[in-house]
């Protein structure tokens, strides 16, 4: 699923791992998301969003809009 | 076997104790029967707590696996769940044909436990080329 993360994680400085760690999964998933290898669960997906203050739909396109 | 678990988690470092833990019993047990600490087991109830206890390990081992993927993320535990059924397959898969070439085709006999050493395998085989989780 595309996404915005690398940016958003870019801007405020953050590892892979770092964002992981924030988020509670594994830096693994945290590339696996960035480099569209993996579709977020609905859970991970808000957990992203509270994380970075934006709604879901500013961080990941909706593939069915 | 031991690469699953070397993700860096919490999980992945079980994982591996966990695997190296019951392999380690593993391979203690085989080694007393090679050198014929078992040879003397006459009846039945004994050679069946010692097929069980040989076994032991290779349950422990996969509940270890099981385990890793139920307290990995979302990610990882897809991942090596897709890995993990696409290898199941293809270990079922090769055993059914060896079976059956025994039964028809007169190929030399294979002792059944081969299918663990085999799944694992297979699961070697196929990792690399399954790196997403969709």
């Amino acid at each position: 699923m595309r996404n915005r993360l690398k940016l958003l994680r870019v801007e405020r400085g953050w590892t892979q791992e770092q964002l992981g760690q924030a988020l509670g999964v594994s830096r693994q998933a945290v590339n696996a998301l960035e480099t569209e290898k993996h579709d977020p669960s609905l859970d991970l997906a808000y957990r992203i969003a509270v994380l970075f203050a934006r709604p879901v739909e500013d961080i990941f396109e909706n593939p069915h809009a | 076997m031991l690469a699953v678990g070397k993700n860096g988690t919490a999980a992945g470092k079980r994982y591996v104790i966990r695997t190296m833990g019951f392999m380690s019993g593993y391979v203690a047990i085989n080694v007393l029967a090679i050198f014929g600490a078992f040879d003397d087991i006459g009846s039945p109830v004994a050679a069946w707590g010692l097929a069980l206890a040989v076994s032991a390990p290779v349950v422990g081992q996969i509940w270890a696996t099981l385990s890793f993927m139920n307290e990995s993320d979302e990610f990882v535990r897809a991942l090596i769940a897709k890995q993990f059924i696409i290898a199941s397959g293809l270990a079922m898969a090769i055993a059914s044909v060896w079976g059956f070439g025994e039964s028809y085709a007169a190929a030399p006999h294979i002792p059944a436990w081969l299918i663990y050493p085999l799944f694992w395998a297979c699961f070697g085989a196929v990792a690399p080329f399954i790196r997403t989780s969709r």
